[in-house]
């Protein structure tokens, strides 16, 4: 009678490979011919020359089944330096190449975010990363912006301005401007065309094309605010958490001011697979479709795109061994902590060591994912329309009739515990300061109780338990703490 | 490092820290906080109605003595009746001590027991005897998957049977999320799109449940049971508990190591999970044997009773559904469970479904009466 | 050299299970270099009182997690976990939450 296995229908355990058959090489088991060099899926061994074809497959499909780069477009190619970025740069890179026969046609940039401070990176071992990410940023064509994570500090407040949305993306509007793209084509000629992306025949970028000032050292002040921030969260989690935030937000600040109408992250199937768990576990629930799904509108104007979501871990590995795909090791916020340090270690390691008890893991999750929408869930009131979370930029998943929210989880740590806690407490009769003084100290309090409150007002489920880990919000980035006033004030 | 003074009542000594908000609490205020928000849950989600006749699942483990207790404490509030009732599922040396935990327990507070047994509701099924049927020898994983489905019915039996007009349980936020992470581990959408919600109207035939302890995660159930003294059993069921069900808890643990409130975090997730109107499990329909919510053709409850009649245990649950499901040829009904379009009902195996529903869906009043069908299908064994 | 102290351990909630069934002891715990604190405790308690599955218990160099901990009937995330210096006549209480229901 059948035994075990049953139990999970979408989980089915690990079977032993098939051992080597004797008397009879194995083939590749799409061509028949090649000598395998690698294992997909359940078993399925790929030649060097099928494995390629089928991985730059998956990436121009998932493109072309989205129809959402438009030709012509400016793309800005997230880069972190690390294997799956590295990975879509180089499919970008060959997908532009003369000799592919179905070239990609839009216009991209790459950027690269030095987050070294936050990380406690010193400025030697800064300098040497970047030495070697410029290096391999030439050798791409494409035009380049390195950035540092400091200038968070300099970003305007309507970086979190969710720029109106045009009605982008429609079926009729993507044929029409594939068409005024081939008439261009037609028109001007190879040379003509080529001229705008500026990339392409320029084997290096003119200076001008990095931002000013990036390629110096940021100033010091700026470090040193930064890494006062990033020392005084009390958990990795929320560390990690607004790493993520600022980043993005600096990532869509570059594309805005320079053009760029989307911009694509590397993310692989494997890393989405754990994001979304890791958020789900963060409390955000209501966006994961947001925040693992393929395109990503909540800046309006700047789109994210995450055309690696196909590929798992292991075939970009493979990938770039096998094709010499360059990447940059940098050592990230959480490379040397402990696996229990904090929510997103904790769910990777699981996910992976479940990988390897039910290999269908992470497809399973990542099928999931895709059955996900956007909309909120019905009959969960969102607040009204233009009222985002000042961090994360999702609308707003925090209600009276919230019951998981109704007794506190989230409840702002800042307001019911440091304000009340303040005002309440009887001012000690030993004090010997003045009435002025300690009048002038409540306000202060106050005052700073009121940004704290009202900046808390204005976050999401989950961006509101993250900033509980923060003793203080002061050191937030001053275009965070200012938007949040201007808020208020409307 | 000395305790810190309970931030509530200023005057004791702080006894924990409360995962969901980091107050720091004396046991006191803990357990006046625990059963506020237990009232809160109640008369928020309008769970319980004045008048409510309340059937509380007991098993005698922490949760519903926890449960049971709060309600009690809370029955002026919230003008409702208690009545226990327990589950004897036939599970050698393991429930017999549990059952004499929810008698005494009973007899303590003054409320009234009924006690359920699979043997009689289910024609001589004990969980020992679908035990040694599904495994030949030993025990079994599947064992929780027809504990649990069999348990829901008898539940509601034994409900009906007090006269009972709602049924609560004592689920806590821990199962909730546990659950939740669950069903994305085995990609579970129709699940995931019931989930988070904090209880059933009752359609169909059912009784209304809910889960009062939704919101309260494990940790706090166990000090609030330390601190009011309850006395409650806390043995391991000889049936090992469901394997992916550990890991999924493992990780939970882990979890709320590291941040403390994750539990409600998870739980706020699920609450708040928007699914793809396809992904979204068809609205349920009738058992055509017992006339219960169903699905599919059978309820569970009843394709499991089918299996085990026949000699083939296996066949309601993982693969062996299909089987069942396609036994009478329907067109267009696809293998996967979740993905079934609003399931055309064939006809049932058995020829008299339609009696044995009107039997069951009138049987409302019936002392603990399941379908007449049922009982007739369990005698032929 | 710290004195030998005297506490109670007790086992609840199904941990109990691990010790044989029995749910309070009490202990006196060996003068030694160092003071006593509850990291020791466990090392200690695995070794003397621990009858089976110690992974059940004890994982690192802490108890299981799920298992609960009150020193003196409060909750040792008060009290510095770990690092609690055990005094003479404390109560350790463990508390598991991952049985039954």
């Amino acid at each position: 009678m059948c035994q075990a296995g049953e139990d999970y229908a979408g989980l089915a355990h690990r079977e032993p490979p098939p051992g080597p058959r004797p008397g009879r090489e194995q083939k590749c088991v799409k061509c028949a011919e090649g000598q395998p060099v690698v294992v997909i899926r359940a078993g399925d061994a790929f030649c060097r020359d099928c494995f390629k074809a089928f991985y730059v497959h998956k990436f121009r499909a998932m493109l072309g089944k989205n129809r959402l780069i438009f030709p012509g477009e400016k793309v800005l190619l997230a880069w972190s330096g690390g294997p799956s970025s590295s990975s879509m740069v180089w499919q970008v890179l060959e997908g532009l190449s003369q000799d592919s026969a179905k070239r990609l046609r839009f216009v991209p940039g790459v950027i690269y975010v030095d987050e070294g401070a936050a990380c406690g990176q010193s400025l030697k071992d800064r300098g040497k990363t970047l030495a070697e990410v410029k290096l391999i940023l030439q050798n791409t064509g494409f035009p380049w912006h390195v950035v540092t994570l400091e200038e968070v500090f300099s970003l305007p407040p309507s970086v979190l301005c969710s720029a109106s949305q045009e009605p982008a993306g429609t079926e009729e509007a993507y044929k029409a401007a594939v068409d005024s793209f081939l008439q261009q084509h037609r028109v001007l000629g190879v040379e003509g065309c080529a001229s705008p992306a500026q990339g392409e025949d320029q084997p290096h970028p003119s200076p001008s094309q990095e931002p000013p000032g990036v390629a110096g050292s940021p100033a010091a002040a700026q470090t040193e605010a930064l890494s006062r921030l990033f020392t005084s969260i009390k958990t990795l989690t929320a560390k990690e958490e607004l790493l993520q935030m600022l980043r993005t937000h600096l990532i869509v600040h570059v594309a805005r001011t320079h053009g760029y109408r989307k911009v694509m992250t590397g993310e692989s199937c494997t890393r989405l697979a754990i994001k979304l768990m890791t958020n789900l576990a963060l409390g955000r629930g209501a966006f994961l479709a947001w925040d693992t799904g393929f395109s990503d509108e909540r800046h309006g104007d700047v789109v994210l795109v995450r055309p690696m979501r196909d590929h798992t871990l292991k075939e970009v590995a493979f990938y770039n061994h096998l094709f010499g795909v360059p990447s940059v090791f940098t050592p990230a916020i959480e490379t040397k902590a402990p696996e229990k340090a904090s929510i997103h270690r904790l769910m990777e390691a699981f996910i992976l060591r479940l990988q390897t008890v039910f290999p269908s893991t992470v497809s399973t999750v990542y099928r999931t994912s895709e059955k996900l929408v956007k909309a909120p869930r019905e009959g969960c009131a969102t607040g009204p329309s233009g009222h985002n979370c000042l961090l994360c930029m999702c609308a707003l998943d925090i209600d009276t009739a919230d019951s998981a929210t109704a007794f506190g989880a989230q409840s702002s740590s800042h307001v019911s515990q440091m304000l009340p806690a303040s005002t309440k407490m009887p001012t000690p009769p030993c004090c010997g300061a003045g009435e002025g003084q300690a009048q002038s100290y409540h306000r202060a309090v106050g005052r700073s109780g009121d940004v704290q409150a009202c900046i808390i007002e204005q976050l999401c489920y989950s961006c509101r338990v993250n900033m509980k880990d923060l003793p203080s919000l002061d050191p937030l980035p001053p275009y965070v703490l200012a938007e949040a006033q201007l808020r208020s004030q409307r | 490092m000395p305790a810190p003074t309970c931030s509530s009542c200023h005057a004791a000594r702080a006894a924990l820290r409360r995962p969901r908000s980091g107050q720091a609490l004396c046991g006191s205020c803990f357990c006046a906080a625990f059963e506020a928000e237990v009232l809160h849950t109640v008369l928020a989600g309008r769970l319980l109605p004045p008048g409510a006749v309340v059937a509380v699942g007991a098993s005698g483990g922490k949760d519903s003595t926890v449960l049971a207790h709060v309600l009690r404490e809370l029955t002026p509030r919230l003008g409702i009746t208690l009545h226990l009732v327990a589950v004897d599922e036939g599970i050698g040396g393991y429930r017999d001590a549990a059952l004499e935990a929810v008698s005494s327990q009973a007899a303590r507070w003054e409320l009234p027991l009924t006690i359920v047994a699979y043997a009689d509701l289910f024609g001589g099924w004990t969980m020992d005897a679908v035990a040694r049927s599904t495994a030949g020898s030993g025990r079994s994983r599947s064992c929780c998957t027809f504990c649990g489905v069999l348990r829901r019915r008898a539940l509601e039996e034994g409900a009906r049977l007090v006269g009972a007009t709602h049924i609560v349980t004592g689920h806590n936020a821990d199962d909730m999320a546990e659950t939740v992470l669950m069903n994305f581990l085995r990609g579970d959408t129709g699940r995931l799109a019931r989930g988070g919600v904090l209880g059933s109207g009752g359609e169909g035939c059912a009784l209304p449940r809910c889960r009062p302890l939704q919101f309260a995660s494990q940790k706090e159930v166990v000090l609030y049971a330390h601190f009011r003294r309850l006395r409650y059993f806390s043995e391991e069921c000889v049936y090992a508990p469901e394997a992916f069900r550990g890991h999924a808890r493992d990780l939970l643990k882990q979890l709320e190591a590291a941040r403390p409130s994750t539990v409600l975090d998870l739980v706020h997730s699920a609450e708040r999970l928007a699914l793809a109107p396809a992904a979204r499990p068809p609205p349920p329909g009738t058992c055509s044997r017992c006339g219960a919510l169903a699905s599919h053709t059978l309820c569970q409850a009843c394709a499991l009773l089918d299996g085990l009649n026949r000699g083939l245990p296996r066949l309601a649950i993982g693969k062996g559904r299909r089987v069942l499901q396609a036994q009478p040829p329907l067109p267009g009904n696809r293998s996967q469970a979740t993905s079934d379009p609003v399931a055309p009902r064939g006809p049932c195996t058995c020829e008299q479904s339609r009696d044995g529903a009107t039997l069951c869906r009138d049987g409302g009043g019936q002392a603990g009466a399941p379908c007449a069908l049922q009982s007739d299908l369990s005698a032929t064994e | 050299m710290a004195a030998p102290l005297c506490v109670e351990v007790e086992f609840g909630g199904g941990a109990e299970l691990l010790f044989d069934g029995v749910k309070k002891h009490q202990v006196t715990l060996p003068e030694q270099e160092g003071p006593w604190d509850i990291r020791n405790l466990l090392v200690w308690i695995k070794k003397n009182l621990l009858k089976e599955r110690p992974e059940l218990f004890i994982q690192g160099e802490s108890v299981r997690p799920g298992i609960l901990v009150l020193i003196n009937d409060a909750d040792w995330e008060l009290l510095g976990e770990l690092d609690y210096q055990l005094q003479d006549q404390d109560s350790i209480l463990f508390i598991s939450t991952l049985h039954g229901g």
